[in-house]
């Protein structure tokens, strides 16, 4: 063979980048830190003020705090908010962690179906789902009143808190789901088979190996379920206030837009306090992460999964999970459409003789064609900024020698742990802070979009990471080795890799864009409405069919973009490019 | 092709020392190995070759240019080293074609498109792997991956070759002939290489030379025979090939041999040795090949011809082995003849000892 063809001599040296690297790292990582951490220090300092801190003057105080902490109200509404979490976590976790045991080691009929269908009310507008709720399972609700007239049974009221609980451990079920399923699919069923030739009877494997393996994700999935639901606002807004019962989230909401003095300082005070409990909550949890190191069991390829045969209950089992997504998901949105159709809702006079288009025409002015509006230019902006965003802080905090980049992630996540209501105080008080750009973030919806970015960062991260942490690094060190720099590496190796991860975090910050309301609460003016906020507002002062209407343009939209995205997404990853 | 110098480098994780004074020098056109168990260091030396760590001391010099001097604070980044390396993954980039992942190097470098068209063209030629230029890497065996990983790597002119473990990856058969093919075209080519492997038939086979490491520090450096035949210490003698070692006393000196009393039986052995001394202790090696086993009626030589009672013996193909026990003495023989019975004869000729450190 031919020698003499090989090229010799040396070649022009590597091109250096336009942006330093270094430079471009600083920046992303002070961004992601200003944005994340930057909303908490005005609202540390407007809760020890003695005035609003867009008064002149004003000292330091700690009278919101004496003031706060003097009402029982306040206390009332977090000993509701405690037992309502702890409810939650409990019903969800049961729930969660039992079907994903169902899905992933038996013999279920439809589990493949079924684990991608559980999923759907943690996507689906929570607020639009309580709306659902009631007009099926509320007091006047279908129904409820079919069980009462018809059957004479009693059902559960869902505006107590163990209904409230049931309401919210739908919607976070999932969560607890995702979880238990990725420890189930990461364990080797090797260490079931094992205790099966042992001896052990399946169910036996179930209560000796099984569950035992799974306690850090379940520890893990209840924390995380405990913080987001004492943060909860729709549902204590929705279906506790018309019955008294107040949860720190609202009570905080009424505060400030009952208060007789404009931006009370008790409402910061009582938000530092959530943080405070939320920010503990993410620190244990954290912890609990460390440790699951320990029970991830090494080795074991993506062994054939051991199914535990259910024999007839296979299908009795399937049936329940069935019952459980018709009662819980379906007719809820069922329930919603028939509201957005009827002059009213009421389960006395069929609804075909109240049908009427009113609700649906209203959508088309004022503030709630404004929303449709805002709502979409958000979810489409701010998708694609939020990601192309995390996907640079990613690649700064996983893939670059820079010095402060194990902060990274910590920060990226730490939004997760955050009220949302906490996150629309604080950008509240960080644009009156800011002078011009401030009051021009203030008075458009890109102040809602920022602050609805911030709160998702961690959906983006969490999508992005897993993806980037299985691209080898060896593959950015060959670019390095053959004269590429940071950036050309990142642009050119490491970012078409990552593209299947981009393009889910991006469907998924959408839907989360659209659907997000509690920041918008206390950002939104006239001009900058979202289609949540005014739900929420359009809801207290009796709006119901429009806002029904409303909510189902959210439902549709959602489950529209989901579908296309995931069939998009599975030709991505089924392209066969994987690393 | 420039020599490299790796001069005093340490480097430390946490309390553990990676690298403790790690010195050598590659010569031009030189295959130069670093053979030892993982953990031992090679891997992180050869890393701070190529500029993905950072030790804490040391300099590291291609040809007359420092890439790397603690001294100095020099340390150039990766990408401005001009070296070539492949990696045990090969870390081909999965959505080029092969044509793309040799065309990256030389778009970084700037270069025309004919250019670009011709230096792949010669370099996948090179590797015979012409055929392939449109495919993508999933498209090919792990062997050809492998040659594309090779070509990218050399299609720069790189000043320096580096290989980490390449061939791990590959199946028995394939490893050996992608072996000679590898040494063949570095031999031609005249590239200054540094190959990495835990594999001692990799590092001999292919080496001009081999340093051999062990818990960040190196052991010996020498010719592969060197490191065979000749072992620095026991370390060397038991990582490279197997190894009988015998220990015991020196009973008297007889010109330039030592005549041993060997631990745990009572038969003597007799080594060449410069400048032992009477009731010195030593360690010898000797490497089971150049035992030879005889029958228990064969009497023909005295010197370190012991009685022995086989333990067990196994049939390998082309060749036999034999546990055997003299005394409390455990050794292992190897012989292309077998031999019968419950007792034999072993003989150690004294030229295929080496005292060891």
């Amino acid at each position: 063979m031919a020698t003499t063809s090989y090229p010799a001599g040396t070649l022009p040296r590597p091109r250096r980048s336009i942006v330093p690297a270094g430079v471009l790292q600083w920046l992303t990582w002070a961004l992601v830190v200003t944005l994340v951490l930057g909303p908490f220090l005005p609202l540390l300092y407007a809760s020890v003020r003695d005035r609003p801190l867009y008064e002149v003057g004003g000292r330091f105080t700690v009278e919101p705090y004496r003031e706060l902490f003097g009402q029982r109200a306040f206390w009332h509404a977090w000993w509701n908010t405690l037992q309502f979490a702890a409810l939650t976590t409990t019903l969800a976790v049961t729930l969660g962690a039992a079907v994903a045991i169902l899905c992933t080691r038996t013999d279920l009929a439809g589990r493949r179906a079924f684990s991608r269908l559980v999923l759907l009310p943690l996507l689906l507008p929570s607020l639009g789902m309580v709306l659902g709720w009631t007009a099926v399972w509320g007091d006047g609700g279908y129904i409820t009143s079919f069980f009462h007239q018809r059957l004479h049974i009693g059902t559960p009221s869902i505006n107590t808190i163990p209904g409230m609980s049931l309401v919210e451990a739908t919607r976070l079920m999932p969560i607890a789901f995702l979880t238990c399923q990725a420890a189930l699919v990461r364990a080797d069923s090797s260490l079931e088979d094992a205790a099966r030739s042992a001896g052990a009877s399946p169910l036996r494997v179930l209560r000796s190996i099984t569950i035992p393996m799974l306690r850090p994700a379940l520890l893990n999935a209840a924390t995380l379920i405990f913080t987001l639901s004492i943060a909860v606002l729709g549902i204590p807004l929705l279906l506790g206030v018309p019955n008294n019962i107040q949860f720190v989230s609202s009570y905080l909401y009424t505060l400030w837009t009952n208060a007789s003095s404009p931006d009370p300082g008790s409402v910061s005070a009582g938000a530092m306090l959530l943080l405070s409990v939320a920010t503990f909550l993410l620190l244990v949890r954290n912890k609990l992460i460390g440790a699951e190191a320990r029970f991830v069991s090494v080795g074991g390829k993506a062994t054939r999964v051991a199914f535990l045969r259910l024999g007839r209950w296979r299908w009795m089992l399937a049936g329940a999970i069935g019952f459980y997504l018709l009662f819980t998901t379906l007719l809820p949105i069922l329930g919603l459409a028939l509201m957005s159709f009827v002059v009213f809702l009421t389960p006395l006079i069929p609804p075909w003789e109240l049908l009427t288009w009113s609700h649906w025409q209203m959508l088309n002015d004022g503030v709630f064609r404004n929303s449709i509006q805002n709502s979409l230019i958000i979810a489409v902006v701010g998708a694609v900024l939020a990601t192309a965003f995390v996907t640079l802080a990613t690649l700064v905090a996983h893939r670059s020698p820079f010095r402060l980049r194990r902060s990274l992630p910590f920060v990226m996540l730490y939004p997760r742990a955050i009220p949302g209501i906490i996150i629309g105080i604080g950008f509240f008080w960080a644009f009156l802070l800011t002078g011009a750009i401030g009051d021009w973030l203030r008075n458009s919806i890109w102040g809602i979009m920022l602050a609805f970015c911030i709160r998702n960062l961690p959906l983006a991260y969490i999508v992005m990471y897993p993806t980037l942490a299985r691209i080898g690094d060896e593959l950015d060190r060959a670019g390095r080795a053959a004269g590429a720099g940071w950036w050309t590496t990142s642009r050119r190796i490491v970012l078409p890799l990552l593209r299947p991860a981009m393009f889910a975090a991006f469907i998924l910050l959408f839907v989360e864009l659209l659907n997000d309301y509690d920041p918008a609460v206390f950002l939104v003016r006239p001009g900058t409405e979202v289609m949540g906020a005014t739900m929420l507002s359009e809801f207290i002062q009796g709006a119901v069919g429009p806002v029904a209407a409303l909510a189902m343009v959210q439902v549709a939209v959602t489950v529209v973009v989901l579908l296309v995205g995931s069939k998009v997404f599975n030709i991505e990853t089924t392209g066969g490019r994987d690393a | 092709m420039p020599e490299i110098s790796i001069e005093s480098l340490v480097k430390t994780f946490g309390a553990q020392r990676a690298l403790d004074d790690v010195s050598f020098t590659v010569r031009d056109g030189e295959l130069f190995t670093l053979l030892g168990p993982s953990g031992c260091g090679k891997s992180t030396t050869l890393m701070s070759i190529a500029g993905f760590q950072q030790p804490e001391q040391g300099r590291i010099g291609v040809g007359d240019r420092a890439v790397f001097d603690a001294a100095q604070r020099i340390s150039l980044p990766a990408e401005h080293r001009n070296l070539g390396i492949v990696f045990q993954s090969y870390a081909v980039w999965p959505h080029m074609t092969v044509h793309e992942n040799l065309a990256f190097p030389l778009k970084v470098r700037r270069l025309k498109r004919s250019e670009i068209r011709e230096r792949i063209a010669g370099t996948l030629e090179l590797v015979e792997m012409m055929p392939y230029e449109k495919r993508y890497p999933h498209e090919l065996s792990g062997g050809q991956q492998q040659r594309v990983a090779l070509a990218r790597a050399l299609v720069y002119s790189p000043s320096v070759l580096l290989l980490d473990e390449p061939f791990s990856n590959l199946d028995a058969k394939l490893r050996i002939r992608a072996r000679s093919w590898v040494k063949d075209l570095q031999h031609r080519l005249g590239l200054t290489t540094i190959f990495v492997t835990h594999d001692q038939d990799e590092a001999l086979s292919m080496s001009d030379r081999v340093a051999v490491m062990s818990a960040g520090e190196i052991q010996q450096i020498g010719t592969p025979e060197d490191v065979y035949r000749r072992p620095a210490n026991r370390f060397v003698a038991e990582f490279v090939g197997r190894v009988n070692v015998i220990e015991g006393v020196v009973a008297h000196i007889d010109g330039g041999r030592a005549v041993l009393d060997v631990d745990g039986s009572d038969h003597r052995l007799t080594v060449p040795s410069s400048g032992a001394r009477v009731k010195e202790r030593l360690t010898v090696v000797v490497r089971p090949e150049a035992m030879s086993v005889l029958p228990v009626d064969d009497q023909t030589s005295g010197t370190n011809t012991w009685d022995a009672s086989v333990h067990s013996a196994a049939f390998l193909g082309d060749h036999y082995e034999y546990e055997l026990e003299a005394g409390s003495l455990q050794l292992i023989a190897q012989t292309a003849r077998p031999v019968d019975g419950a007792r034999i004869r072993v003989h150690i000729p004294g030229d295929a000892c080496s005292v060891v450190e």
